[in-house]
């Protein structure tokens, strides 16, 4: 009896939030999808005081500044968690990076947002740029990448660095013969992750990037406008164009589609990584 | 290969100063056969040997004070109940105890009468020359041919005719080259376990090995794969000086030629060694009554 009820409970549950999830969805693709879809809208020039503008320039900052934090975050993260899963012996300063990491990932991105101006913007002279933001960014995700690296770093089996320590390898040698290889797909499927995140994020880059532009941004020290950014931007103070809703509805199904894809699509290489790795677990 | 096995003998010669010199000096006319057991194989010379090796993991002692020779081109087996320290005693051929925290070890281990435990001695080089089978089959997941070039390209080996040689010799040694010639570059983890077994093999074969350890190599597989292992073990032995760590004592009697019992006398307390000899007169003679009761099935 007490077994069917919380089965009921779990289904009740699991339904409520799917059905929360596709309205959601939903919604955002049945006012913005007719929009997003058309190249004049998604490579079209924004405008700023009359109706009819695309998000072109906005479309381009979102994957300038996504590429741009990746190549940073992910090095960074991976190296970082290499280490500790790796090299470190359990000592005082692992505890203080993890706790380090830990606080980090529980800070609100609106904080990140006003320390990266504070920091990179203002005091690093970066001014409101796509670098400012990617660096902010890169603080931001930091601890996921490195969380999620360290689990696919641990799942590996200690045996295969047995077998590759006892060949005569030394541990950075199977670290990044063995253990980098085998954790891949892991690795991979928490870095498009990440990468959805970023395309997704709007209060950080608010006050280090910048929310609307009229030509795509060519230098990293160029102001930009993610298109979260400039969605933030319609919906507070974008009023003076005359279709506002229909610009901010349009762009948020054509991010809406590109997360949902780089979501997709991170299963679907880190399965081939596995096939080709012949990874069978 | 005669000229490889007079290299042996002078390497023998140079092992046993250290500790056989009266066996030595006798060497150019054999001790007849009913001599002390092993000893018309030591004259062979010993290619590693153990003296006074305690081994203890965190001030916990597992191994005290063995002493034991390990005769080149032949297959020592070293038996003994759970838990006595077996495998451990394996890893300190080759200093894998290393990556356990806190152990230590006291005594020597001589390769070719050179302390593997003295202060700068090459690691890296000790493990390519004294290689290592494990208990559960451990291939990487990578192809077959990735795992067995694994130690040469380590070595710098980057030539591809050059790998392709060392992995087709290194199969076809391992006895595994038939089965697996046309799928080289799918995944070993595909491979049954006892192909898996003998494709780590010839991993350890590929980096040229003079000792190869084996750990329990057979427990996890099935007999058809321990009858194939044991056969590659009687070629092999042409070649390398084998050591095989197992609790089956019929596999122990069939494939080695000289055993070593290893026992504990209570839960807890260290490994000692209470017996040596040629694996015949240890099975059928034994000098110890430990060791008649152990093979006898009385304890253990």
């Amino acid at each position: 009896m007490a077994d069917r009820a919380a089965g009921l409970f779990f289904k009740a549950a699991a339904a409520v939030s799917l059905a929360v999830l596709a309205f959601i969805i939903g919604i955002i693709l049945v006012k913005g999808l007719g929009t997003a879809v058309r190249p004049s809208f998604l490579f079209g020039r924004p405008q700023a005081m009359k109706e009819g503008g695309g998000i072109g320039p906005m479309f381009f900052s979102s994957l300038y500044l996504t590429l741009l934090t990746t190549l940073m975050v992910v090095p960074l993260g991976v190296g970082a968690a290499l280490y500790l899963a790796e090299f470190s012996r359990d000592g005082r300063l692992v505890r203080l990076v993890r706790w380090g990491t830990e606080s980090l990932s529980s800070i609100s991105s609106v904080v990140f947002g006003i320390f990266g101006m504070i920091f990179f913007v203002i005091y690093m002279r970066l001014g409101y740029s796509l670098l400012a933001g990617a660096l902010t960014l890169t603080l931001m995700n930091l601890p996921t990448v490195m969380r999620v690296t360290e689990e696919s770093i641990r799942a590996i089996p200690w045996s295969y660095r047995e077998a590759s320590l006892s060949l005569g390898a030394s541990r950075w040698e199977t670290a990044r013969r063995v253990v980098l290889p085998a954790a891949l797909p892991g690795i991979t499927t928490g870095a498009v992750l990440t990468m959805g995140r970023i395309m997704g994020e709007s209060a950080a880059l608010v006050y280090t990037v910048g929310i609307f532009v009229r030509k795509p941004p060519l230098s990293p020290l160029q102001p930009a406008a993610p298109m979260a950014a400039n969605i933030w931007h319609l919906y507070t103070e974008g009023a003076l164009i005359p279709d506002w809703m229909r610009v901010a509805s349009g762009e948020a199904a054509a991010l809406l589609v590109m997360v949902l894809l780089l979501n997709l699509g991170a299963g679907a290489l880190a399965g081939a990584i596995r096939k080709k790795m012949g990874i069978l677990h | 290969m005669p000229c490889e096995a007079d290299e042996e003998e002078v390497r023998g010669v140079k092992v046993s100063r250290e500790a056989l010199l009266e066996v030595m000096e006798g060497e150019s006319d054999l001790p007849p056969d009913d001599e002390m057991e092993g000893e018309k194989d030591l004259a062979q010379g010993n290619k590693m040997e153990l003296s006074g090796l305690s081994l203890s993991y965190g001030g916990k002692k597992v191994l005290e004070d063995i002493s034991m020779p390990i005769p080149a081109r032949s297959i020592t087996a070293v038996i003994g109940p759970s838990g006595c320290g077996k495998s451990s005693l394996l890893r300190c051929l080759n200093r894998m105890n290393e990556l356990v925290d806190g152990a230590r070890v006291e005594g020597k281990v001589y390769l070719d009468g050179e302390d593997v435990y003295a202060p700068g001695f090459d690691v890296v080089g000790l493990r390519r020359r004294v290689g290592m089978v494990f208990q559960k089959p451990n291939p990487f997941p990578k192809s077959v041919y990735e795992n067995v070039a694994y130690g040469p390209r380590l070595y710098g080996v980057r030539q591809k005719k050059v790998l392709d040689r060392i992995v087709e010799e290194s199969l076809r040694r391992a006895a595994l080259w038939d089965e697996v010639k046309d799928k080289l570059g799918s995944s070993a983890l595909a491979l049954s376990g006892g192909q898996q077994q003998r494709l780590c093999i010839a991993r350890v074969l590929a980096v040229q090995p003079e000792v190869i350890l084996l750990d329990e190599p057979c427990s996890a597989l099935d007999p058809i794969s321990t009858q194939r292992i044991e056969d590659l073990l009687h070629e092999l032995k042409e070649m390398y000086t084998i050591v095989i760590v197992t609790h089956n004592m019929q596999q122990a009697a069939r494939v080695s030629d000289f055993t070593a019992f290893i026992t504990i006398e209570e839960q807890g307390s260290p490994g000692r060694l209470v017996e040596f000899g040629e694996t015949e007169e240890v099975f059928t003679n034994p000098r110890k009554k430990k060791t008649e009761d152990y093979i006898t099935g009385r304890f253990g």
